[in-house]
């Protein structure tokens, strides 16, 4: 915190008076920040509604945004699963013949992009058709095979990018016998494209909320100033510094944001729980492993700290903007 | 231990609350201010305890020019400076002994300190077998007396008073009257703001007096024979 440096200076001039040794001094600044801290979490405990109410606000404050990042970060996963498993379909024309096929795979085989190719010839290909599409009577009429000879390559590592992906596609392409090359990398592109907006979109909402909770926080702490005003003026009155005076209400802010980060982490893993079947199913559906991840033991840390350095913040500004109004000027009757 | 050199302390353009003010304290000394009310005895207060700054001249208090002090030093010179109130600002929502504590709370002392230095000030006033209420359960001259507790808690060397007998009955007022002449007799300045001048006549001792602003009386210290007050009334 900023105002340790400066209460430091505090001690260090208050040994003037009292000649405690130094360590004792250190001691004593201690107990009094462990006193001021368990009284401001006391004194919200005394409270516990409108306490409840404030957690409960910043808690949906900061679950939304924290949701969002989750179901990004899956998303995101998702399409990092499809672009490895990217492959390159080619079709061969269809008169040829099985043993040319055959040669092409060798061929392509040598070239160092490729990690892997697999040929599909026409009989198997249409087995296989005929055992998965249940359009066996109809394939029954045809008089002929119409499945080409399919070759079913795999990208190297280094070559799985965009581009890299199109040079392959050019490559198979020119080659003698291929008819058509398909790459079917469109979707996953949207697919990103849209991730990319969606995290713009989450970033920008996740700096709406977090304002949000600042002024949130804020008012509340300005609510809680302007109920301490007696005693604010006594503390000034009687030598207290201003980190001396400023330091109960950083520490209510934190507390609002311990609790607000414990109230966010419990809706986040409530809706998981709620959502999780759900999707689970829908997943199942499209025969993709997608779930939603939930935080682990560092995101929730990370949850609550963000949420405490945010009312920490909010109480700062509040404190910054109500508290060197109150000036013992007028106490002085007479 | 206090001076003030040709203090004037001008609020608006028309209103001057002090005009050239010249006297200065001894340490151990005990005076009484008085005037009327608006004659600038809380404007001398507040200069004192850099509430406000004077538009001219110096205030020393401990040696220490107060005119261009910065902000943030100006806490460490309120720890020198024990106030007592008329209406002795205490707070409610603590114990008598907390309400004292709170200078040395303030300064960083240690729980052991603050119960001794606390237990000593309530002993001082009478009061220590009050530590554990609130001051809301106490009379008004009791309330005024943790005031002073308070104010002396942390042994400054100076020690101001607004009016601190504003609303006892004599008896109370002499006792609390008794109580600064203590202070004064080990060593602290005591200046004491009052309109009760059967009180100060009571005492006689050093009274200085204001009146629109000006000091009329009591002006030059009878120890050091600093430069007059203005005498023009």
């Amino acid at each position: 915190m900023a105002t340790d440096s400066r209460r430091k200076v505090d001690t260090a001039r208050g040994a003037k008076t009292g000649r405690s040794p130094w360590k004792e001094q250190a001691r004593s600044y201690f107990d009094h920040h462990r006193k001021v801290s368990r009284d401001s979490a006391r004194r919200l405990w005394k409270t516990p509604v409108g306490t409840g109410m404030t957690w409960t606000v910043m808690g949906v404050a900061l679950a939304l945004p924290v949701a969002l990042l989750l179901l990004l970060t899956s998303l995101q996963g998702v399409s990092a699963g499809w672009e490895s498993s990217a492959r390159v379909t080619a079709y061969l024309q269809l008169e040829v013949p099985l043993e040319d096929a055959r040669a092409l795979v060798d061929e392509i085989r040598t070239d160092s992009r490729i990690s892997d190719i697999e040929l599909v010839d026409r009989e198997q290909a249409l087995a296989e058709f005929r055992a998965n599409s249940g359009l066996e009577d109809a394939l029954d009429y045809l008089e002929e095979n119409p499945l080409p000879h399919t070759l079913l390559i795999t990208p190297d590592e280094r070559s799985r990018s965009a581009t890299g992906v199109e040079a392959l596609v050019t490559f198979v392409r020119g080659l003698e016998g291929v008819e058509r090359v398909q790459v079917d990398l469109g979707w996953l592109q949207r697919l990103n494209a849209m991730t990319d907006l969606l995290a713009r979109a989450v970033w920008a909402l996740a700096i709406l909320l977090a304002a949000a909770v600042i002024l949130v926080i804020g008012n509340t702490v300005r609510l809680a100033i302007e109920s301490r005003r007696d005693e604010i003026l006594v503390a000034k009155l009687v030598g207290g510094t201003d980190a001396f005076v400023r330091r109960p209400f950083l520490y209510t802010g934190a507390w609002y944001g311990l609790g607000g980060g414990v109230v966010a982490w419990i809706l986040l893993q409530l809706s998981l729980w709620w959502l999780s079947g759900p999707i689970e199913r829908l997943a199942g559906l499209y025969r993709s492993d997608f779930a939603l991840v939930g935080l682990g033991l560092d995101g929730v840390l990370a949850l609550i700290i963000v949420a405490m350095l945010l009312g920490w913040l909010g109480a700062w500004v509040a404190v910054k903007r109500h508290l060197d109004d109150i000036e013992p000027g007028d106490i002085a009757g007479g | 231990m206090i001076e003030f050199r040709q203090v004037t302390k001008r609020y608006d353009s028309d209103h001057t609350a002090l005009a050239q003010v010249n006297f200065s304290l001894n340490r151990g000394e005990l005076a009484f201010l008085t005037g009327h009310s608006g004659a600038g005895k809380s404007t001398l207060l507040k200069l004192i305890m850099v509430m406000e700054r004077p538009s001219a001249g110096e205030v020393v208090v401990g040696g220490q020019l107060l005119n261009r002090l910065p902000r943030r030093q100006i806490p460490y010179i309120r720890r020198h400076i024990g106030v007592v109130f008329q209406n002795h600002q205490l707070l409610f929502d603590r114990t008598v002994f907390d309400n004292v504590a709170m200078p040395l709370e303030v300064m960083g002392a240690s729980p052991r300190d603050i119960g001794r230095r606390v237990r000593a000030a309530l002993d001082k006033v009478g009061l220590l077998n009050k530590e554990k209420m609130n001051p809301m359960q106490l009379s008004g001259g009791e309330q005024q007396r943790v005031g002073i507790a308070r104010a002396v808690v942390n042994k400054p060397p100076v020690l101001l008073a607004d009016e601190p007998t504003g609303n006892l009955d004599p008896e109370l007022s002499a006792d609390i009257m008794n109580l600064f002449t203590r202070f004064s007799q080990v060593g602290v300045t005591v200046l004491i703001a009052t309109h009760d001048i059967g009180l100060v006549n009571e005492m006689d001792r050093r009274t200085l007096a204001l009146d629109h602003g000006r000091l009329i009386g009591g002006g030059s210290s009878p120890l050091q024979g600093a430069p007059g007050g203005v005498s023009g009334h």
